[in-house]
């Protein structure tokens, strides 16, 4: 039958993907070493990877979302939002604390909405953060009427660009964070639900899994980390405006299917998603680095996702008789 | 009939199932313009046999000949051409489309050289053979928004429109009301006239003796007769679709007495539309019986206990704890399992391991610090497959791979893993071979000894009255009637889950 | 990622209040319609100039290029698909054209960049095409990755420098028109015609439907999901090129940034417009309504006379509208569910 034997397949490549992409960066970090001098120096590396901490940590969220097999698009305009949120709050209260905690809290209320809208009226994902998307972004450039907050304090700064161990901060709170939701995807109960309820959500149901609550908090999580992420953000450049994270969306789910996670769903994990980010991230550094070119990444990031999973159509799954 | 009158001949027609066979060495001629009704229960390999000629499977062994030249199975295409038609049981082409472009897609009249739909023809053409059909569809609806009989009748229009010389009709009455039941048996009596050759599969034995003029009856993927309708009568016939086969050392022995404690008791539950009035319990030990034609509504009273989907009213209760309705964790709590109908979709997860479907069900009791204890939960699956004897290299192969009788064997044990009091088992052995299956029966038997309560769904009577204490009888959604273990023959049971006209016959004809 | 639908369990509500509200819910364009003419009467009301004929002039010239575009992307959808790289492939189109024709660059004739570009359009178009159906990679990955790609593309071509000087005769034409009527707005005009008589008169438009409403009954009734799917990629890349010829010429220059968002405003016109993401269902009527309701919104953000604070609002507004759009299509659903039985299970 179809069913089985593409997913004897999908059994035997089950590392393929992690494999290949490993591969993929082991050659770009050559050829770097080789082509920029000391592109592979930890320092540089350290230093070259400031840019990418909100984008890692958006993409942990995105992996579960898309493991389950939706999408959340309003990643980007909900860090918008939480940045605007921080920055009224902190010009109003001066507080610091209460504007960190109300950003977080933004975050969670925008993926809140998303969750609800998603497992409460059953509509589809896509459809849901499209139009949070527009109307997170529209809601903070309306709020903020375009204006900037800044001057948070050189305190709070040194939050994002301070270092521990010569690890960036961002960084620290990312590989807790990575470690965090690589045990809970593979060692927890509810790790394991999310894979089901991609595969087969029926099944899932059918096995006692509350498949709405685990979406609502799913789509929650991902708000939450995109808070997270506009406070890092916010931080490093000591500015808060509406349109911080624009764009964040695309490039976060470029990494995350990069990765090897399946946009249907049910295959997936962090390792690859890691990996998927650190490509990206080592191209971008060496096409920037050495041909000081930023269209050039754009155009090798674009055919790396679609030839990747070309590749792993055509080799995974035999074509239908 | 010499074989060079056949338009249709089935020779060594077999087809299995990763090892089950679900037709073996079916021989069939069918003549011109003849109405040759199949009869045969629920999983007698009908199905299979039209999917063959239509095209979507391809034939394991032997050739399906029409008109002297062979078919090529398993292609649509070469089934069409050939003049081959078929009607579903309930088919809604294309859902979202209206009357009219259900009938004439791929296939559109056009005008301007095929350029141009013609809609006036199109239109003209699909109200001209709903009105032989004697329905009034609402054309600009779309079919999916129908009532479950136009839909039919589209359904019939398709297939109409199209000049077949062979006509498969799969139940086409089951969602019909008498009188259009009456409307399309005239229809195709019409068409038998004009020359076509009709299959026609149907539990109403009425219409069968109605219009057809020979009847070949499948059991267990077999061919057991084909008769002459004249020379054939009801009884005949439902004793070569149950078959005399029963195994009768394999009476009951009761399992429950009737003071046991009362595990599931379900009173009055309702979904409207769907069942109604539902009473029923069972005891510790006891194995119930549901049976009835499929759609009868067995399985959504299973469906709804279990909390799949909510009921309107009434309640049900497991040890006297009521379940709010409409949560599985709910259920579970209060210790229902239920193995569902269609274990590819529902029962397992294909593409995950033997190890992670096994524990499914019960992750959290295997935790410590919220993670799972992986030793913990490769004991237990080890237990399961050893128990159960799953044949699986290891737990950690693709569910997917296993054959359908160790994938039901899976199911079984991701619920038997929790221990639970009721365990609810839709169609436990269907599409599963002779051997899986006596060692399903074995299992169901082991278990209700050591006190727990099952409510076994089936389609299978032999099995069910080999299994169990008392049966049920769904007709309708609404439970018709109640047997004893004992005492209940096939008969019975058939005469009360047929639909009104075939069942009274039936009744009358045992009093 | 379809699946998300409901279970059966929902099947069953009562069916009077259904049914009604229904009936006003499948009328997609009657809600739309009576929103936008709403919306005139108030502003109009407050500011009796907004129902000038240079306003709506103004705001017919901006619908176009959305219009022309989701004709395409709507047939998409309705085959199941998606596509959000038209607005990264306006870019690349907008960049090679500016290229061929500027005065300040190759300066080739209109005569053979126009024809060009058109036909780079249909060929990107049938490559994501052919990437979906023969290379079965979803398509929202296709265009995803097309949607960054082609992007670098175009900042490659255009060199870090933005491009002026196209050709008098089209920036002419382009902002007056024939006999006083933009050229966007003719085009528009010209590919809704199109696309209507592909919809309801060609057997390959009702076949479009069909495959997005069951992919596996059109599988039977033998139609070719593969050429089916490069037909509609294509003829979407060739609409997103007529969109950018007629359009961009409007501009005073050609930038790198072009058509940024595009895309995800197309989706959501073709969303608001009543067009079910899951496939099959879908009207054209309803698509243009919700185009020209979701370019309004700027333009009368500004006759609300409430400054620059107003303009703020906009995509806040938008977003309001896919929700209000998407909610009451779940009812829809639902009800058609009840009635539908368990077909799509």
């Amino acid at each position: 039958m179809n069913s089985k034997s593409q997913a004897g397949n999908a059994f035997s490549f089950s590392w393929w993907h992690e494999t290949v992409i490993g591969v993929l960066l082991l050659v770009v970090l050559l050829v770097a070493g080789w082509l920029v001098p000391g592109f592979l120096k930890p320092h540089s590396q350290l230093l070259l990877s400031r840019h990418l901490w909100e984008f890692a940590i958006l993409a942990l969220g995105m992996t579960l979302v898309i493991l389950t097999g939706g999408i959340d698009l309003s990643v980007g305009s909900t860090m918008g939002l939480s940045a605007v949120v921080f920055g009224c709050v902190q010009t109003s209260t001066g507080s610091l604390v209460a504007a960190s905690l109300s950003c977080l809290a933004t975050g969670l209320c925008c993926g809140a909405v998303n969750g609800g809208l998603i497992s409460q009226l059953r509509l589809h994902p896509l459809i849901v953060t499209l139009a949070t998307f527009a109307a997170y972004r529209g809601i903070a450039e309306g709020w903020s009427q375009g204006n900037s907050y800044s001057r948070f304090g050189t305190n709070f700064s040194s939050l994002a660009r301070g270092s521990w161990f010569g690890v960036p901060l961002p960084g620290v709170v990312f590989c807790v964070m990575a470690i965090g939701f690589a045990v809970f995807l593979s060692k927890t109960p509810n790790g394991r639900f999310l894979k089901a309820i991609g595969h087969n959500e029926r099944a899932a149901k059918f096995s006692g899994i509350a498949v709405e609550r685990i979406r609502f908090w799913l789509y929650a999580t991902s708000g939450l980390l995109a808070g997270l992420a506009s406070l890092i953000y916010v931080a490093r450049f000591d500015t808060a405006k509406a349109d911080v994270g624009k764009g964040f969306e695309l490039d976060v789910i470029t990494a995350v299917v990069l990765g090897g996670t399946s946009i249907s769903g049910g295959r997936g994990n962090i390792l690859g998603t890691l990996l998927g980010l650190l490509l990206i991230h080592e191209t971008r550094m060496l096409v920037s680095r050495y041909w000081r070119s930023d269209e050039l990444q754009w155009i090798v990031i674009g055919s790396l996702l679609i030839v990747a999973v070309l590749a792993y159509q055509l080799i995974a799954r035999k074509p239908r008789s | 009939m010499t074989a060079a009158e056949a338009v249709i001949q089935i020779r060594g027609l077999s087809k299995s199932y990763d090892g089950v066979h679900a037709l073996s060495n079916i021989n069939l001629d069918v003549a011109q313009a003849e109405i040759h009704a199949i009869c045969g229960e629920n999983g007698a390999g009908k199905s299979t046999l039209i999917k063959m000629l239509s095209g979507i499977v391809r034939a394991d062994t032997g050739h399906i000949t029409v008109s002297g030249t062979q078919l090529l199975t398993g292609s649509v295409q070469a089934s069409e051409s050939a003049g081959i038609a078929v009607m579903h049981q309930e088919s809604a082409a294309f859902p979202h489309l209206n009357a009219i472009e259900n009938l004439y897609v791929g296939r559109e009249l056009t005008r301007c050289g095929g350029l141009y739909l013609n809609h006036i023809a199109m239109k003209s053409q699909t109200e001209r053979l709903l009105q032989r059909l004697g329905v009034s569809v609402d054309l600009s609806v779309p079919v999916g928004e129908l009532p479950l009989a136009q839909r039919q009748m589209v359904a019939l229009a398709r297939v109409l429109s199209r000049n077949c010389r062979l006509l498969i009709m799969d139940e086409p009455t089951a969602s019909l009301s008498n009188r259009e039941s009456q409307t399309l048996l005239r229809i195709v009596q019409q068409l038998q006239v004009s020359g076509v050759t009709v299959l026609y599969v149907s539990h109403r034995l009425d219409e069968v003796f109605q219009i057809a003029d020979r009847v070949t009856v499948l059991r267990d993927g077999r061919h057991v007769a084909t008769h002459r309708i004249a020379d054939v009568d009801r009884q005949q016939l439902i004793c070569d679709m149950v078959g005399r086969s029963i195994e009768e050392q394999h009476r009951p022995r009761a399992h429950a007495t009737d003071d046991s404690a009362v595990i599931l008791d379900v009173t009055q539950l309702t979904r409207c539309g769907v069942f109604e009035d539902i009473s029923f319990h069972v005891r510790a030990g006891e194995i119930l019986g549901l049976t009835g034609l499929v759609g009868a509504g067995r399985s959504e009273i299973a469906r709804a206990i279990f909390g799949i989907d909510e009921f309107d009213e009434g309640e049900v209760r497991v040890s006297g704890r009521k379940l709010k309705g409409g949560s599985v964790q709910d259920a579970m709590a209060s210790g229902i399992g239920m193995v569902p109908e269609d274990r590819q979709h529902e029962g397992l997860i294909l593409p995950m391991s033997v190890g992670e479907n096994l524990s499914l069900a019960m992750l959290r009791g295997l935790t410590q610090w919220g993670l799972i204890r992986r030793r913990a939960e490769r004991d237990l699956t080890d237990a399961q497959i050893r128990d159960l004897s799953v044949k699986a290299a290891t737990s950690r192969i693709a569910a997917a791979t296993l054959s359908g009788g160790n994938q039901q064997k899976l199911v079984l044990g991701k619920w038997l893993a929790r221990k639970p009091k009721v365990l609810i088992l839709d169609e436990p052995t269907r599409g599963v071979d002779v051997g899986a299956k006596s060692q399903v029966h074995g299992l169901i038997r082991n278990l209700a000894s050591t006190g727990m309560a099952t409510l076994l769904i089936s389609s299978d009577l032999p099995e069910l009255l080999a299994l169990c204490d008392r049966l049920l009888v769904v007709r309708n959604g609404r439970i018709v009637g109640e047997l004893q273990g004992r005492t209940a023959t096939q008969e019975a049971v058939l005469s009360l889950a047929l639909p009104d006209a075939a069942g009274l016959q039936l009744r009358e004809a045992q009093q | 990622m379809s699946n998300l639908l409901p279970p059966i369990g929902h099947a069953l509500r009562p069916a009077r209040f259904g049914v009604r509200f229904s009936k006003l819910v499948r009328q997609r364009e009657t809600g739309l319609l009576l929103l936008i003419v709403l919306t005139c009467v108030v502003v109009g009301i407050k500011d009796i100039h907004f129902l000038s004929c240079e306003v709506w002039r103004e705001i017919l010239v901006r619908c176009a290029a959305t219009a022309i575009v989701a004709c395409g992307v709507m047939l998409v959808v309705v085959t199941g698909e998606i596509d959000i790289s038209v607005g990264s492939l306006m870019a690349l189109l907008a960049a090679v054209m500016g290229r061929m024709i500027s005065e300040h660059e190759w300066d080739i004739s209109c005569w053979i960049g126009i024809p060009a570009t058109l036909g780079l359009g249909t060929l990107i178009g049938v490559f994501t095409g052919c990437l979906v159906s023969v290379g079965r990679v979803p398509s929202i990955i296709v265009t995803l990755g097309l949607l960054t790609a082609l992007r670098g593309l175009t900042t490659l071509i255009m060199g870090g420098q933005n491009i002026d000087r196209l050709p008098e005769g089209l920036t002419q034409l382009a902002k007056q028109g024939l006999c006083g009527v933009p050229l966007s707005i003719l085009a528009a005009v010209g590919v809704i015609g199109l696309t209507s008589v592909l919809i309801h008169h060609i057997p390959l438009g009702r076949r479009l439907y069909a495959l997005g409403s069951s992919a596996e009954s059109a599988r039977m009734a033998g139609l070719s999901a593969v050429r089916l799917k490069l037909f509609v990629f294509g003829y979407t890349g060739f609409l997103t090129a007529l969109a950018t010829i007629v359009d961009v010429p409007r501009l005073p220059k050609i930038e790198a940034g072009i058509g940024s968002e595009f895309e995800l405003l197309v989706i959501t016109c073709v969303v608001v417009g009543g067009v079910a993401i899951s496939g099959g269902h879908g009207r054209l009527s309803g698509v243009l309504l919700a185009v020209v309701l979701m370019t309004m919104i700027r333009p009368v953000l500004t006759f609300m006379d409430i400054g620059e604070a107003g303009e703020k609002w906009t995509r806040a507004i938008q977003g309001m509208f896919i929700l209000l759009a998407v909610v009451t299509d779940s009812f829809f659903l639902r009800r058609q569910r009840s009635s539908g039985g368990e077909h799509t299970a």
